[in-house]
């Protein structure tokens, strides 16, 4: 019986294909190969992929309205593979709306409405309501009892983990969800901004546009082309986060810039971070 | 046997029937009802105001969703993360104001150290009305906390 059962089994031709890229030691550390001027590009992270492979991004260009394909580029699977966990990036965001949120609203109390010093009337004798002051809460123009008070705090560190994850499954996302795209760099042939809606627009990037970039200063052309225009904007690395990838429709990443994001999340998954999981105290940022 | 032939000729045949109208729905004359009352009672929705000044309505001003406050909303939130690591978050949000930036806490704990830090930079000199509102909410907030509540459980 066991062997009838072994046998039909073996039958089905179930072949397992390890999913794990196994590098030899004879790969160079980035292996770029080019052919019909495609550029293949075999990255060896310092931390492997363990479980999933690496996802393979074409790599754009932004000097021709059409898109052409200058190569093949891989990403991290813990960084751009992650599980899509809607509920860390609605905390993110929750946590970016409220960590700069304060309530200005405001009431003066009885205490602080000018004037009602004096006893509007007599205590006795005039068939009136006793009253010690004008600036009362029951009185037009009085105080308010438990009003709002100005410089309501809604201040509150999210975990740190928290926060490295929101990252990863916002790319991770973005990229499921073909809105991430990957450009060479982010040299314009011109400053028109009619030549940036046009390559959106045949790209088909949607209306809005968060390029980000390795370095500080961005090209001329790029700033001066996208000046004008609200939706599309540009970011440094440092500047990424959460609410502005959700905000826009597309995000563009520069390889270095993607290269960058990938190093800093892959140093933070593997690192040791005690220091950052302690309780935030303000005087020790 | 004439009642035979004749049930035989019901059974079998049926004389057609043309129903011939003398009197058309269109032709009738209406009986206007109610003649001469005038309704009083406006059922015809919402009032309309005529007279008088229109209702202050403020002009419809689309607000831009990509001003550069909106379209940049939430920039450097993860520099610690993301960039060099040497600066936290909290020290880039440079639109809340210092005293408040990166604090949370009731009213009592916020209002002290907004003495704290306020009073060194000349708030009592500057604004001696404003200083005397706060003293005096402190020292209410104190006797409130600490006389006339039950202390709540500890934050940390």
């Amino acid at each position: 019986m066991t062997s009838a059962l072994i046998s039909a089994i073996k039958k089905l031709h179930i072949s397992v294909v390890p999913q794990i890229r196994v590098y030899s030691s004879n790969v160079a550390a980035a292996a770029t190969s080019s052919a019909n001027n495609l550029s293949i590009t075999k990255k060896d992270w310092g931390f492997q992929p363990q479980y999933t492979k690496p996802r393979e991004v074409w790599i754009e260009n932004l000097d021709t309205v059409e898109e052409q394909k200058l190569g093949l580029f891989e990403l991290h699977p813990l960084v751009f593979a992650a599980p899509p966990r809607i509920d860390i990036i609605n905390q993110n965001v929750v946590w970016q709306r409220k960590i700069r949120f304060v309530s200005w609203a405001h009431t003066k109390t009885r205490a602080e409405v000018r004037g009602g010093g004096r006893k509007p009337w007599p205590q006795k004798g005039l068939g009136r309501a006793r009253h010690g002051s004008i600036r009362s809460p029951l009185f037009r123009g009085g105080g308010i009892a438990h009003g709002p008070r100005a410089g309501k705090s809604h201040f509150f560190m999210l975990p740190f983990h928290l926060r490295v994850h929101g990252l990863t499954t916002t790319l991770s996302a973005k990229l499921a969800q073909d809105d991430l795209h990957i450009v060479k760099d982010l040299e314009l042939p011109t400053d028109d901004p009619e030549y940036l809606n046009e390559l959106i627009e045949k790209r088909n990037w949607g209306p809005s546009v968060l390029l980000v970039d390795d370095t500080d200063l961005a090209p001329r052309n790029i700033i001066a082309a996208s000046d004008t225009m609200g939706h599309i904007n540009v970011m440094p690395v440092y500047g990424l986060n959460v609410y502005s990838m959700l905000k826009h429709d597309t995000l563009v990443l520069t390889l270095s810039a993607a290269e960058k994001i990938e190093e800093r999340l892959l140093h933070w998954l593997h690192a040791n971070t005690t220091k950052e999981q302690q309780p935030f105290k303000l005087s020790q940022v | 046997m004439a009642w035979l032939g004749s049930t035989v000729l019901n059974l079998f045949w049926k004389p057609s029937v043309n129903i011939v109208r003398t009197r058309y729905h269109a032709e009738k004359q209406r009986v206007i009802k109610r003649y001469g009352f005038e309704e009083q009672i406006w059922n015809g929705g919402l009032l309309p105001r005529t007279s008088g000044k229109p209702l202050p309505m403020p002009e419809y001003r689309p607000a831009n969703p990509w001003s550069e406050r909106k379209a940049l909303f939430g920039q450097n939130d993860y520099i610690d993360i993301l960039g060099p690591g040497d600066l936290h978050p909290v020290k880039t949000l440079y639109t809340v104001p210092s005293w408040i930036r990166g604090v949370n806490g009731n009213e009592y704990q916020i209002l002290l150290r907004k003495r704290k830090m306020l009073g060194q930079a000349g708030l009592r000199q500057v604004r001696p009305t404003k200083w005397k509102d706060l003293q005096r909410r402190i020292s209410f907030l104190y006797r409130k906390l600490n006389r006339k509540t039950k202390t709540g459980p500890s934050p940390i």
